[in-house]
């Protein structure tokens, strides 16, 4: 056994928990070795003194002032002022270290991007709303004339292809992509099911 | 043998409140103790003390007797929140003496005194070995608050709080053989740091 493979056994020889063969081995060393005698000695001295030092007591007002708190948090427990506060703190716990809070701005960030790039892209807004078609008078393309007139989608159903077939005067708003799109996928439907002999 | 914590426990979360007060009652001297040598401040520990069992307080209901031992889920809470109180003090007055050690620091060359000669039963009534005595809890005091984190924590709990390696184990989610490897390693530093305070004749 080395220095340094001795010192490593310092505390459990200490505490009496060597195996058979290495308190042999260990003893074998320090009988040899007078320096790690005489570190071995001052580890045992210095463990000892630890274990003396003195336990520190608390106060007398430990346990009026734990009690009161107690009671305090006792009131809000199940107070929406609690779950607000104890939630705010742990944000601003969270944001106080620096490497968190810029996650956090990263991480907002990219919820806006995305988010924003979903929304305008359609994929965000109803489908299950009632899709319509909008049907303005031919002079709407000179942008003179009355409003558009909204008629639900089932006006459309009998007409096979939107696109190809839309009247003078009847057209999809190019402005609202995801009521174009239902509208084809409408359009779809109805023809399938009509080949279907139905 | 049915553990008295977990009874207590049980009892505190059947309505009985005077429960968890005998719970208090057992455990704040260790707990302040830890607390105050971990981040060498007594005024601090007590507040974190109390914040420890304000938390138990809180959790009662999702305490389990039998999975954990409560003095260990104790000493688990007080240690995270230790860490956290270290963080935000930052490193500057991490290691404060003023509260715990209030000797005078000037850290001269100090006398070493043989620790066994020097441990009479009447010490009380023998100023000078008193002082001497002071002295030497200040350095150990001290040289503990120096100790790294990973190496300090551990110290404590073995040699000041008592606790069995498989406890401390439990408490830092630690695995045995790196507890007892950082307790060795922990008292090893601390030997060195204490060398002119110990004698080895």
């Amino acid at each position: 056994m080395k220095c340094l493979q001795a010192e490593e056994h310092f505390s459990a020889h200490f505490e009496d928990t060597l195996d058979y063969q290495t308190l042999q081995r260990f003893e074998e060393h320090l009988a040899a070795c007078e320096a790690c005698q005489q570190e071995y000695t001052r580890f045992q001295e210095s463990v000892k003194a630890v274990r003396q030092l003195p336990q520190i007591e608390p106060s007398p007002d430990f346990m009026p002032t734990l009690l009161q708190r107690l009671a305090e948090e006792q009131r809000e427990i199940g107070g929406v002022s609690e779950i607000i506060g104890t939630s705010w703190k742990r944000l601003q716990d969270v944001f106080r270290r620096p490497r968190w809070a810029f996650s956090g701005i990263v991480a907002l960030l990219l919820i806006a991007v995305v988010g924003g790039y979903l929304y305008q892209d359609g994929f965000l807004s109803d489908r299950d709303a009632q899709p319509t078609v909008v049907i303005t008078p031919a002079s709407e393309e000179s942008q003179v004339g009355p409003s558009p007139v909204e008629l639900p989608v089932d006006v459309r159903r009998s007409v096979p292809d939107v696109n190809r077939f839309l009247p003078r005067g009847v057209t999809s708003t190019s402005q609202q992509p995801m009521q174009r799109h239902y509208i084809l996928k409408q359009v779809s439907y109805t023809n399938a099911s009509t080949r279907g002999g139905l | 043998m049915r553990d008295l914590d977990d009874e207590l426990m049980e009892r505190y979360r059947a309505g009985d409140e005077n429960a968890f007060t005998l719970l208090v009652r057992r455990h704040q001297q260790p707990l302040v103790n830890f607390i105050a040598r971990f981040i060498n401040d007594r005024d601090g520990a007590e507040d974190l003390a109390q914040e420890t069992f304000i938390r138990i307080f809180k959790a009662s209901r999702r305490y389990k007797p039998g999975r954990a031992q409560f003095k260990t889920w104790m000493y688990h809470i007080a240690t995270n929140l230790c860490k956290n109180e270290l963080r935000n003090r930052g490193r500057r007055d991490r290691y404060r003496v003023d509260n715990v050690v209030d000797g005078d620091g000037d850290g001269g060359d100090s006398e070493q005194i043989d620790l066994i000669e020097s441990a009479p039963a009447d010490v009380a009534f023998q100023p000078e070995v008193a002082l001497e005595r002071k002295e030497l809890h200040d350095a150990i005091q001290t040289a503990i608050a120096e100790l790294p984190e990973q190496y300090r924590v551990p110290l404590v709990l073995r040699d000041l709080q008592g606790l069995s390696y498989d406890e401390i184990s439990e408490v830092l989610e630690l695995r045995s053989g790196t507890t007892k490897s950082r307790i060795n390693r922990a008292r090893l530093m601390l030997k060195d740091k204490l060398q002119s305070f110990v004698s080895c004749s």
